[in-house]
């Protein structure tokens, strides 16, 4: 009798394990703000000014830290389990993180690539491989506000009573978005066409390249496994010096040294540090702009090529 | 700012085993079961003077991974894993190679193979596929703290878990039945192949047999909780253990004891410090192997000390 008991018990903790387990738990109240996890910056970001007050947006990655070799914690798997609504950048910038995402979204989870609502068409496919972009979407500005619609439908699926702020504000991050393409464009108009060389320490800056009429050089490919080739080193001192670039630049989440070299060896100077796939620390400011804003991130990075360059 | 947060004793030590129990306790289980399946292993490995093996394979990894990619065009887990397996069990092989038909010692063997292969990995990206981010971290390496958030294997309407703690447990499983069913054959081949082979056991075969599951043991852990853990634990358990006794059985035994204690420690240091669970984990076990050789029974070095006070001043052998 007793052992059916305690059987009993066993069968019951087990049962209340298994349904913790599968339950989605926390159907909050409409009136407590939507939990959102993102993983980049640049996405919490848009989150950010998309959801205003109905969200409270958690980023994994702080300042400063590369996606490509970023390490979880034992706290964002609650900040995962925990969120309502998950936003990664997506276009395999996340590396493996990315097949888990997808796997939690077939289940059922609110899940989502913001980069899902770029227009295909126009984003650069760097190798032959089929299927395989370049995921540093961010720098082309035009480009990047397609990812407002998406978190647009994806917020006001799980939270429909706020769909007219949503919708608002989605219409107004759109129109910053806009302003600051504009002011990117007249910025680097200052920069004779000539000039126009981005030489940079990894392989992120194609969009903006592409959007703003730069030439952009990359010392390192995309992967962070191999480094620099001796002949890519000479080669692109070679180049820096028959083309007279100006400057060349350091990026904040990728080590300084071989651009510090190639800047030695070839007698151009480093016109500063480009945020390149993290945004920087929150409350520093240039020339007004939150560091730890996307606007920040571009205002900065642009401010640096431009004075740089011209 | 500061990098250790703040101190909450019911967060670090009493919600994992309760209010977050359905998210930790599918952590801490995956930590004990890589722990075990690569502590038995590590024993052998240990005596066969193959310990870092482990860390040969994290890196030897990388030109299956290419070439997986190169045919598939994929970076989805069964080509990257495929790939893997098949450049870890070519590791062994050219290992075995280099060691029988060379002077070359075996842990120089390992060394030469596991750089080589690592290094045409290495030229194959950079001729290759340079503008794909393709390295071990980024397409096969798996964290652990994303394990729990995987949605859960069913089995004949059964929901037994997330597939990594599934696989990484029938690893586990098939590695005890191994052991249970050759423990004889590993144990003199291990100890000594000469004798092994005057016996007429065939020790190339359990050797290279060995490696294999070893391979699979290894890179299916590499899969679920990355190269960190698993380096580690195929020579802690196994080296604590060694400490603590000197016959196989017992051995075996303590190493799933150090695999399960690092766990349990390993996920409240993990809470404590938020940082990584698997480098946690590491340090635990690190700390046992500290605890054993301090005051482990025969060879400790407080026994050490105690014994040569007792009987005055001992040779050297």
């Amino acid at each position: 009798m007793r052992r059916e008991q305690s059987w009993s018990g066993v069968r019951f903790l087990v049962w209340t394990f298994l349904r913790l387990l599968i339950a989605s738990e926390l159907t909050a109240a409409t009136t407590t703000p939507l939990k959102v996890t993102v993983t980049v910056g640049m996405v919490a970001d848009l989150v950010r000014q998309v959801g205003g007050d109905e969200v409270v947006v958690t980023a994994l990655m702080g300042p400063g830290v590369d996606p490509h070799m970023y390490k979880a914690t034992a706290s964002d798997l609650v900040k995962l389990q925990r969120a309502e609504v998950i936003f990664y950048s997506g276009l395999h910038l996340e590396g493996k993180m990315q097949g888990l995402f997808e796997k939690m979204a077939t289940a059922g989870r609110s899940v989502r690539a913001a980069t899902d609502g770029v227009d295909k068409a126009r984003l650069l496919k760097p190798s032959a491989f089929e299927g395989q972009y370049d995921p540093h979407v961010w720098f082309d500005t035009a480009l990047w506000s397609g990812c407002i619609q998406t978190i647009q439908t994806v917020l006001t699926e799980s939270r429909p009573a706020a769909a007219p702020v949503f919708s608002r504000q989605a219409a107004v991050a759109r129109g910053r978005l806009e302003e600051l393409d504009r002011w990117v464009k007249i910025r680097v108009d200052q920069v004779d066409s000539i000039r126009r060389v981005l030489v940079t320490s990894h392989d992120a800056f194609n969009y903006f390249g592409r959007a703003y009429g730069f030439k952009v050089v990359a010392l390192q490919g995309v992967s962070t496994v191999t480094e620099a080739g001796l002949a890519d080193v000479t080669q692109l001192v070679d180049f820096i010096r028959t083309q007279k670039v100006p400057a060349i630049f350091v990026e904040s989440s990728v080590p300084h040294g071989t651009i510090e070299r190639i800047s030695r060896d070839a007698g151009v100077r480093i016109g500063g540090e480009l945020f390149s796939d993290a945004l920087g620390t929150p409350g520093k400011f240039h020339q007004g702009f939150d560091l730890g804003t996307y606007e920040g991130m571009v205002h900065r990075n642009v401010d640096l090529i431009v004075e740089a360059l011209k | 700012m500061s990098f250790i947060p703040h101190f909450s004793a019911h967060q670090i030590f009493i919600a994992p085993w309760t209010t977050d129990f359905s998210l930790y306790g599918w952590m801490v289980l995956m930590t004990f079961l890589v722990g075990a399946a690569c502590g038995l292993v590590g024993n052998y490995l240990i005596l066969r003077r193959m310990a870092l093996m482990g860390d040969a394979i994290s890196h030897s990894v990388l030109p299956g991974i290419v070439v997986a990619f190169l045919v598939t065009g994929s970076r989805g887990t069964v080509p990257m894993f495929a790939g893997a397996v098949a450049a870890a069990v070519l590791t062994t092989v050219l290992i075995e190679v280099i060691h029988r038909h060379s002077r070359v010692k075996q842990d120089a063997a390992i060394g030469i193979a596991f750089s080589s292969l690592f290094a045409l990995g290495v030229i194959l990206i950079a001729v290759f596929a340079d503008t794909v981010d393709l390295d071990q971290d980024c397409v096969l390496n798996g964290e652990l703290p994303l394990i729990p958030l995987s949605p859960p294997m069913t089995l004949a309407g059964m929901t037994l878990g997330p597939p990594a703690v599934v696989r990484m447990g029938c690893v586990l499983f098939f590695s005890c039945g191994l052991i249970v069913l050759f423990y004889k054959e590993l144990l003199l081949s291990s100890f000594d192949p000469a004798l092994a082979s005057a016996m007429g056991l065939r020790s190339g075969w359990i050797h290279q047999s060995l490696m294999i599951w070893l391979s699979i043991t290894v890179v299916s852990a590499f899969e679920a909780v990355g190269a960190i853990l698993v380096i580690a634990m195929l020579i802690l358990p196994g080296a604590t253990a060694a400490l603590i006794s000197d016959r196989l059985v017992v051995r075996l035994g303590w190493s799933l004891v150090h695999a399960a204690l690092s766990a349990v420690l390993g996920l409240h240091l993990s809470i404590g410090l938020d940082c990584s669970p698997s480098g946690a984990a590491v340090v635990v076990g690190s700390f046992l192997f500290g605890v054993a050789w301090i005051f482990g029974p025969q060879d400790g070095l407080v026994s050490r000390w105690w014994s040569r006070k007792e009987r005055g001043p001992e040779t050297l052998v």
